[in-house]
């Protein structure tokens, strides 16, 4: 699924931000990926969805190799991957159903499978009560629901979630932890970064540890 | 055929949350275009109204070939048969010297005791001659003049070649200086749309942003901002259209009113529709070239 091999990059410092890291993770793996801050775990993802350029290396996702992609085709990758982040990144403007929908309508699905779709997204992370609310009305664990729901809608075979606990408490944690764990059943594929060991020790996965942008081991 | 209705759909309620949300910003750079392209239109209207008045006065331009008074029978009839042979030439009229006298008393009797006094005939016979209408006119009178200008017979001609000449010469003068103002408000007028896009790009740039993480296609991304920048471009050259007719209402009616009957059939002529395109078109073109230059700077420097 994904294949790293002597991946540098560097934002112009003195020490780079990645250094010389190699990995790889199998198809329907579920990976944590840990470290300290500023150890280079989101400037990795980054670079696995395409946000990022890197200086050397190969890095192949789904076979792609990200380096021979452009503004005009990184959209192809980008539909494969669902996303999630620490600050859930959710339109304050719409509502947790539009939120999730407008995932799906910006990659053109029918809207009769909107609906549809939208609503098993919504179930699957037990948010269909609260559909209608904004984020604002929403609890920080509600809101990660909701942008799970939104990642997974599109049916991706790999999930990229950066901390997407940082801002929940540890039960919260936990069970938000439990939903990635659940689409890994699924067939999906999850890389899990998180600096918290805790939740590294609760889940029993694989773990890649970074430290100052290099992979150490665990 | 459905997923693009669809698309139509999203671009054009994504352009319209976006105009929404910043209307404000949006009616600034209306306003903007509007009055630049008002200062664009008052020269073009003077450039439309100086060019129908060169044309309709070259349209009544005549050749005179005024002719010398020793001329001989042979000479003369070589010289109409020079001018009835030329395509371009409509009619060819004969004035003796007797009728020029005469016309000439009847045009000015009463009004100089000096001609009353004179015994002898100072006007030369000519010929005039009548040029078919269109566009290259002057071009054939003045073709026409510099070929028989050295003619045996011939005195001299006239057709106020200096006069169109130095006027030709200022159209021209006018057409760069439309050109380079037109050329520096387009600039200008880039630079604001494209700073308005971005005020409407920040505003959304989570949304922007995330449209890109989930995977939009670049179009997906930049066709309700390029949209955005087409409507101000078509607001803001409806907008300068309205001015400009106003303004001409305006003066046409202070000069009627001013100048009651001397002016009555004065009129000042409007922009003429290729013209009126070119505002429209130049307008949206500028827009659109800004809104891109906006989301090029925007959104591509931090995204792959």
């Amino acid at each position: 699924m994904i294949q790293i091999f002597n991946l540098y990059k560097t934002y112009g410092g003195a020490a780079p931000a990645l250094n010389d890291i190699s990995l790889s993770v199998r198809r329907g793996e579920f990976v944590f990926l840990t470290g300290p801050s500023g150890a280079g775990k989101t400037t990795l993802l980054r670079i696995l969805y395409g946000w990022e350029n890197f200086d050397r290396g190969q890095v192949l996702v789904h076979g792609i190799n990200i380096v021979k992609l452009n503004e005009s085709n990184v959209f192809l990758l980008r539909r494969r991957i669902g996303i999630v982040f620490q600050d859930y990144k959710l339109l304050p403007r719409k509502t947790v159903f539009e939120n999730v929908a407008f995932a799906q309508e910006i990659i053109g699905t029918e809207r009769r499978l909107i609906r549809q779709k939208t609503w098993e997204a919504l179930r699957d992370v037990g948010l269909t009560n609260k559909k209608d609310f904004y984020p604002r009305q929403l609890s920080g664990g509600e809101q990660q629901r909701a942008a799970i729901a939104r990642a997974l809608v599109n049916s991706p075979d790999l999930i990229l979630a950066d901390e997407p606990t940082g801002n929940l408490d540890p039960e919260i944690g936990i069970e938000i932890l439990r939903l990635f764990e659940e689409a890994q059943d699924r067939g999906v594929t999850v890389i899990f970064a998180t600096h918290s060991q805790e939740m590294v020790r609760s889940g029993k996965h694989p773990v890649i540890m970074l430290s100052r942008g290099q992979r150490i081991k665990p | 055929m459905k997923t693009l209705i669809a698309f139509i759909i999203r671009v054009a309620s994504t352009t319209g949350s976006n105009i929404r949300s910043n209307t404000q910003v949006f009616f600034v750079s209306v306003a903007t275009i509007a009055i630049a392209l008002s200062i664009l239109g008052v020269f073009l209207v003077i450039f439309v109204n100086l060019n129908s008045f060169l044309s309709t006065w070259s349209g009544q331009v005549q050749l005179i070939i005024y002719l010398n008074d020793d001329l001989t029978q042979s000479q003369l009839h070589q010289i109409e048969q020079t001018a009835r042979q030329n395509g371009f030439v409509e009619s060819v009229t004969f004035n003796s010297r007797e009728q020029a006298w005469e016309n000439f008393k009847k045009d000015f009797a009463g009004k100089s005791e000096v001609i009353e006094g004179l015994d002898i005939n100072p006007l030369p016979a000519s010929f005039n001659l009548k040029f078919k209408e269109g566009a290259d006119r002057l071009e054939h009178i003045r073709q026409f003049a510099d070929s028989v200008r050295d003619t045996d017979g011939v005195e001299s001609l006239d057709y106020g070649e200096r006069w169109i000449g130095r006027f030709e010469k200022f159209m021209v003068f006018l057409r760069i200086f439309l050109l380079g103002i037109g050329g520096l408000l387009s600039l200008g007028l880039i630079l604001i749309i494209s700073n308005t896009i971005k005020l409407s790009i920040l505003s959304r740039q989570d949304e922007v942003e995330l449209m890109l993480l989930i995977g939009a296609t670049p179009r997906f991304v930049k066709s309700p901002f390029l949209l955005e920048g087409m409507i101000q471009g078509v607001t803001g050259a409806g907008i300068a259209l309205g001015i400009l007719k106003g303004l001409q209402l305006y003066i046409e009616w202070q000069l009627h009113h001013t100048f009651e009957s001397a002016v009555h059939a004065m009129e000042i002529q409007f922009l003429t529709p290729p013209f009126i395109a070119g505002l429209v078109g130049l307008s949206v073109l500028v827009a659109v070239v800004g809104s891109f230059i906006a989301i090029q700077q925007f959104i591509y420097p931090e995204a792959k």
